[in-house]
Formats: structure tokens, sequence, C-alpha cells
């Protein structure tokens, strides 16, 4: 599965560990992340996230 | 230990979260001018393109702060900062010690010196206040002018243009993004926008905001006019710099800071968009991002040395990449540019050489070959062979590779 990135702060969504403190189990495809997840690092929605080429 | 911030936008919060996951005892106030909770400023332009309802702008619940112990205290204005009593004072009384002060109180939008531009329908685009006041100010009304044809003002066309508003961007150079673009590729950007329905008026010098009250248009210095109901400003932001000058401290452009992210005074640190670090004021959130951190690793007793941030080479503006690399508009003599235009796919590349080797180059509208192209010219890998199939759609990089 496809990791992203935030392009506001750089951090890395990896769909293998998830976002457990966010409540998103261990592997959640990032378009499988629910519409109002936010960046864990500084908040900015789902839109500012890029694929990782 | 006492630790006040003064900020509560991303720079203040990330330290204090930081702070508080390093050493669970420190006592940590942050104050901010707002009235909100912290929330990131890009999500401002989701929510005003009407992608991002209001709950979902704020990253944090006040929960947070209290499971973190950190105290947070909104709408608080800082009068005067007393660095030899180590004190903070406040507009309606109260003065508050500390041991460590962090000065994230960041930027504000700049607004150029153009005739009438106080009058009512004018804005800029920095808060969250700022862009409810735009909301509310375009219920009902529909032409708009955004003064800046740079990162923001693009990106508050793309917003108001989605929530349905008839929008023009007003640019001085006579090319859009003119940091990031050459004149082609920033063309091509002028297409792409106006096939988005958006304008794009080049090489303007809006000189004043027409009408009496309320501003009904924009003239400009070659005596051109158009009409605009309302008028956003994105002319770029200046560090808050006041408390910091009365306080003694040294300030340039911003808060001047050391490695450590201290000011001139040891007990005062600066970071984000305040901050000047080795001549640069970033602006930018990974470099707030980044600061943030250090400082608070600093103020924890754990030294790290901040060493500057290399701004992000990729952007998306109006949903198209843009990859800006190194020198991308070479100005004197002795550099050859080699470009690659394909305006049906709205791809555009091109490199610059300098003796041959690779010193900047535009990638727009794809993201093919971007980490490699990226590496290259930090690198100013001798590409003399490949100049021009390195522009190719499929270019295999590996053939480059030491």
């Amino acid at each position: 599965m496809e990791k992203y990135e935030c392009t506001a702060c750089g951090y890395i969504y990896d769909p293998e560990t998830g976002d457990p403190a966010g409540g998103i189990a261990p592997g959640t495809a990032f378009a499988d992340l629910p519409d109002d997840w936010v960046c864990p690092q500084c908040g900015v929605g789902k839109e500012y996230f890029q694929k990782l080429s | 230990m006492r630790v006040i911030v003064l900020g509560n936008g991303l720079c203040g919060t990330i330290f204090a979260k930081t702070l508080r996951d390093i050493n669970s005892e420190i006592e940590i106030d942050i104050f901010g001018q707002e009235q909100y909770l912290y929330y990131p400023r890009p999500n401002l332009i989701e929510f005003l393109a009407g992608h991002m309802p209001y709950d979902r702008l704020f990253a944090f619940s006040e929960a947070w702060y209290s499971d973190h112990n950190i105290r947070l205290h909104l709408a608080k204005k800082v009068e005067k900062i007393d660095p030899a009593a180590k004190t903070v004072e406040f507009k309606n009384r109260g003065v508050k010690e500390y041991d460590k002060l962090l000065l994230a109180h960041g930027a504000y939008a700049g607004v150029p010196p153009i005739k009438n531009v106080s009058i009512s329908g004018v804005f800029t685009l920095r808060t969250l206040e700022d862009a409810l006041n735009i909301q509310v100010y375009l219920k009902d009304r529909k032409k708009v002018a955004v003064i800046g044809g740079g990162l923001l003002g693009l990106e508050i066309a793309r917003a108001l243009n989605a929530g349905g508003a008839e929008v023009a961007v007003i640019e001085f150079f006579p090319r859009l993004l003119p940091r990031q673009l050459d004149a082609r590729a920033a063309t091509l950007l002028k297409q792409q926008i106006e096939n988005m329905g958006i304008q794009g008026l080049l090489g303007k010098t809006t000189e004043e905001i027409l009408g009496e009250g309320e501003a009904t248009g924009l003239r400009f210095k070659d005596g051109g006019e158009i009409a605009a109901e309302m008028i956003v400003v994105a002319a770029g932001v200046r560090p808050y710099l006041d408390l910091a000058q009365a306080a003694g401290l040294e300030t340039d452009r911003g808060v001047i800071v050391n490695a450590h992210l201290q000011t001139s005074h040891p007990d005062i640190y600066a970071a984000g968009d305040v901050s000047e670090h080795k001549g640069r004021v970033y602006g930018i959130i990974p470099a707030s991002f980044q600061q943030a951190k250090n400082a608070a690793y600093n103020i924890s007793g754990q030294l790290q040395e901040y060493e500057g941030t290399v701004p992000s080479n990729t952007l998306k503006v109006m949903g198209v990449h843009v990859t800006s690399l190194g020198l991308v508009n070479p100005e004197e003599e002795g550099y050859e540019e080699i470009f690659k235009l394909d305006e049906a796919q709205g791809c555009f590349k091109k490199v610059v050489l300098q003796n041959g080797a690779l010193v900047g180059a535009i990638w727009m509208g794809t993201k093919e070959g971007i980490n490699e192209i990226n590496r290259l010219v930090a690198q100013n890998a001798k590409i003399g062979d490949h100049k021009t199939d390195i522009l190719e759609d499929g270019f295999d990089f590996s053939q480059l590779k030491k």
C-alpha cells in the first residue's frame, strides 16, 4: 500500500502502521481514512497529502 | 521550570507538544492573540473553497490541552516583555513570570502602499477571522480581485473560484509564481487557470482601490481599470517585531536567532514566522515545524542545532504539480536552458546548465522523474550528453547514476 506525505509538515502516513492515536488501525489505506482525519503532526486535512513517489 | 509561549499557531503548538513529550514536569503556558484554538492556516483555503467544514479546521480539542497539561490562554494580547524581570505583561493588567520564553507569535499579512486601501471590501487572508470576514462579505457579491500571483494569491483564487466567485489575479511581475517559474511555464499555468475561469492580469501595479465607502474596483498604474466588489491582498507576510524591539532584542527583518533558536537574550527564544536565522525569514510551515522542535529540545536542556530548512521544491498549485529546483531564471550570461513544452498535456520541463552541470530545473504538470531530477540538481550533476533526452517522458535516469 502506498505512503502519503503531508505537504505542510512532512509527516508520512504509512498504511502499515496506521495512526493508532487517531483511531486508525494498522493496515488502513490512505483512501480509506475518514474524511475528517487530519495530519497527526500538524493538523491539516487530507487534501494536503500527496502520494509519495 | 516555567515556559511561556507567545502565539498559538503551528509553531507555538508544535513547540508545546514537543516539549511536553520530552518533559512532563515543565509548566507550559501558551498565550494566543486570536480567540480560536490552533488551526493550521492551509485549512483556511479549503474552508473558503467549501471543502472543509468549520469544525474540522482545528487540529486539537480543548481536552487535548488539558490531557497534555498545557495551559492555553486565548484572546490574550501581550503588551510588553521585560527581559530583566523575566515577565510578560498583558493588555488588561496581569503580569506573568517565566524562566524561558518562546516568541512564536508569527507574522501578519503585508499590504503594499495602494491608495484607498483601507476602504471596506479589501481583505487579507491570514487568520480564521479574516476567512470568516471574507465569507460573510462574499455572500451577496461575486466579482473578486486577488492582488498577488504568488502561491497564496493563487490558492485564494482557487478557493474563491471553487466557491462560485468570479476571480481575477493581479500580479506585479509579468508572470505568475515569479519565484518558481520562468516565462513559458508561467504562460502555461496562466492558460490552465484561465481554463478554470480565473483571469490572470500580469505586469500590473495596482495604484488605487476604486469606490467610496465600499470597493468597486481597481485602477492600475498604466491607467487600466477593472471592476471588483471584493479585493484580497496576498502580498506576503511580515514578522511581528514590535514586542521584540521594545524589549531590546536584536531584530532585522525578523527576530534574530542563533543555531539554538535563542534571541540576543539567552532566556528568550524565537521560532517560526517571526524568526530570522542566518539572514533568512522563512515563513513556511516546514521551517516553523523544525524550529519549533529544535527550540523545545534546547529549552529542555537537550541541545540541538537548527541547520536551516531547504524549502520544498514540489508544490501543487491549482491542482497542477510544480517542481522548481535551483536556478530557474538565470539572468546572466553563461547558462544554457533547454526545455520541452507540451501544451496539450499541460506539461513543461526545463533544465538549466552551467558548463554542462545541472544547476536548475522546472518540472510542471508531471511528477514523473521529480525525485531523480531533484537529486541531480542537488549534486550539480554533469548531464552533458543527456541534456535533451532527459526531458523526454520515460527517460531512464539510471543511465546517469554514478
